[in-house]
């Protein structure tokens, strides 16, 4: 019998509260913690059981343990929104109770193609998920990071694991007041940016906005995509994203699958 | 004999089942549409464990299914409106078949269209490439999603019963065709089946439903309304089963909402000799093979020698039976 990665009772050993609603539950499994690569996601059953709620869901690794270091034992992290019932419950996990982890899923953001100098990561609230384990990366390709966070307030920014972070409110409670692409807009407008590469998560308008941006300034763009989602591996098909007209000509492929095409996507290649 | 009837046995209880003189491990498959070629859930899935893999549905040419929304979560339940994205036939015999050739595992090839001649052209196309393992066809004439999904087909009876005996002269592999619940009666589409010569009919296909944001007053899902699937619908399921029963002779592989070995023993009961585990593949990728194994700890436990014992074992009182139900 082939050795399968079966979906894995994760027990929690660490709840953190964010902000209201915004929680991060770090849980131990060997295998997500050290095959995860930044980009790639876990499908978790919220632990009311089977029935109601019923599917898994969908979560970029925020943290997983490295590998250089012991202390970590094996553990990985996710950060969790609450906005609904399945997350509501995720949220209200306890340390001690267990999850059920399917993953790591998805393809890793792509940082290892070498047509950009610099990181841009551009995100929007609760898209910081995949962003502590980039920023890792890249550190370790020794590539220089600028990050624009963008929140509804200052309250609600996981600020952790990154760096040299240019924030931006909706409230003006910190940072710049007003947008985050607005931010680096500006900065690209000077021009001082070294062959930058926009990496980048949030709200679909944000997302739409930062497409916009890496069109005008001709900068490659990656764009990270949260869909909902049955399964995460390709089999339902019920995560389509489309393909840009181009692509479609050239492939003759209407749509991508979040889960295994994706979640991250060269931004011209698809519509928003 | 036990109080039940049934010998006392300290054997590995014998869940294979025979259809058409093929014969499958045990009577649990995966349900087209939530196994994908067999590839997909390799990593997760020993497929060798299941009886067997009904594919997704093929259709003559590559279909790329629904624009998005897709999916919605009902309670207990989602729903669907894939809409039939498949790779079409061609890249079926060409990839699909033969990776799936490699697994000891019997395949149905699942067989989506919109007229009697492409039911037949997929099904002979299929026919002159097939793989040692393809037991057969279930022919999909209940898809709800797409216009012309074959439901004109399995809302009819009588066009029902003219495409079941069509396909029937171009194979002698198992033809066994799936049923829609989206109709007033599943008795005579059964009966059409049996009149015609299919080997078996595998019901439900999904139910009709919809959802709605209340606050953008919006459908939630593209299409307007899609597919019922998951727990939610086993009652349903069960009922039609045992319906179908009473109407037939033909064996019946039951499907709807089935996530333990619990669930499938209750299709048994009703009258389904074998069944498919569809839904729950999303959440558990080796769900089949969870029902398989707790089916056979179930016979083990109820002394149970062979899992036939229990298929259309439903005791039901003999006034109730006279008075129809």
């Amino acid at each position: 019998m082939p050795e399968l990665s079966l979906s894995i009772p994760s027990l929690v050993t660490k709840r953190r509260v964010l902000a209201p609603g915004l929680v991060t539950l770090r849980f131990r499994n060997p295998h997500v913690a050290r095959s995860t690569v930044a980009g790639q996601f876990v499908n978790v059953l919220p632990k009311s059981g089977f029935l109601d709620p019923m599917l898994r869901r969908p979560f970029s690794v925020y943290w997983a343990s490295d590998t250089r270091s012991s202390d970590e034992g094996d553990e990985a992290e996710i950060i969790v929104q609450s906005h609904g019932r399945g997350t509501g419950i995720l949220c209200d996990t306890r340390e001690g109770e267990s999850l059920d982890v399917l993953g790591p899923l998805g393809k890793p953001w792509n940082y290892q193609s070498g047509n950009f100098e610099t990181a841009i990561l551009l995100i929007g609230g609760v898209g910081v998920a995949s962003m502590p384990l980039l920023t890792r990366a890249l550190e370790l390709e020794e590539i220089p990071i600028l990050t624009f966070y963008g929140a509804r307030t200052a309250a609600l920014i996981a600020r952790e694991r990154l760096t040299n972070l240019h924030i931006a409110t909706d409230d003006g409670s910190e940072g710049f007041h007003g947008s985050n692409v607005g931010l680096l807009r500006t900065l690209l407008e000077e021009g001082s940016i070294s062959a930058p590469k926009i990496f980048t998560c949030g709200p679909t308008g944000m997302m739409r906005a930062a497409q916009a941006l890496a069109k005008e300034f001709s900068l490659p763009c990656e764009v990270s995509l949260e869909t909902e989602m049955a399964c995460g591996i390709g089999i339902c098909q019920g995560c389509p994203v489309r393909n840009e007209d181009a692509v479609f000509e050239k492939t003759g492929k209407k749509f991508k699958l979040v889960c295994t095409d994706g979640p991250s996507f060269p931004a011209e290649e698809i519509v928003l | 004999m036990n109080r039940n009837g049934q010998r006392k046995t300290e054997e590995v209880a014998n869940l294979r089942v025979v259809l058409r003189g093929v014969e499958f491990k045990n009577p649990i498959l995966v349900a087209s549409g939530t196994f994908g070629y067999g590839a997909e859930a390799k990593q997760w899935c020993d497929i060798e464990q299941l009886g067997g893999v009904v594919t997704k549905s093929v259709s003559r040419k590559p279909r790329m299914g629904n624009s998005p929304r897709r999916i919605v979560e009902t309670a207990s339940g989602m729903l669907n409106s894939i809409g039939l994205a498949n790779v079409g036939v061609d890249t079926f015999v060409k990839e699909k078949l033969p990776y799936l050739a490699q697994f000891d595992t019997k395949i149905i090839a699942n067989i989506a269209a919109s007229s009697m001649e492409e039911y037949r052209d997929v099904l002979e196309l299929i026919e002159a490439n097939a793989v040692e393992n393809l037991a057969g066809y279930e022919i999909n004439i209940s898809c709800p999603n797409v216009k012309d999904g074959g439901l004109s087909f399995g809302t009819n009876v009588e066009r029902t019963e003219e495409l079941t005996a069509l396909l029937r002269a171009s194979t002698d592999r198992i033809l066994m065709i799936k049923l829609t619940p989206n109709v007033t009666s599943v008795a005579p589409f059964a009966q059409a089946c049996e009149r015609a010569g299919a080997d078996a009919i595998s019901l439900i296909n999904t139910l009709v439903g919809m959802s709605i944001d209340i606050y953008t007053r919006e459908p939630r899902l593209n299409t307007v309304t899609g597919g019922l699937s998951g727990p939610a619908i086993k009652p349903i399921a069960i009922a039609q089963v045992y319906q179908a029963r009473k109407a037939c002779l033909i064996p019946i592989c039951g499907i709807g909402g089935i996530v333990t070995a619990e669930d499938a023993v209750e299709f048994f009961i009703a009258g389904a000799s074998m069944v498919q585990v569809g839904t729950a593949n999303f959440v558990y990728p080796d769900a089949g093979v969870r029902v398989a194994e707790g089916l056979t700890q179930f016979l083990r436990e109820q002394k149970i020698a062979n899992v036939s014992e229990l298929v259309n074992s439903l005791r039901i009182r003999a006034e109730l039976k006279a008075a129809g139900w």
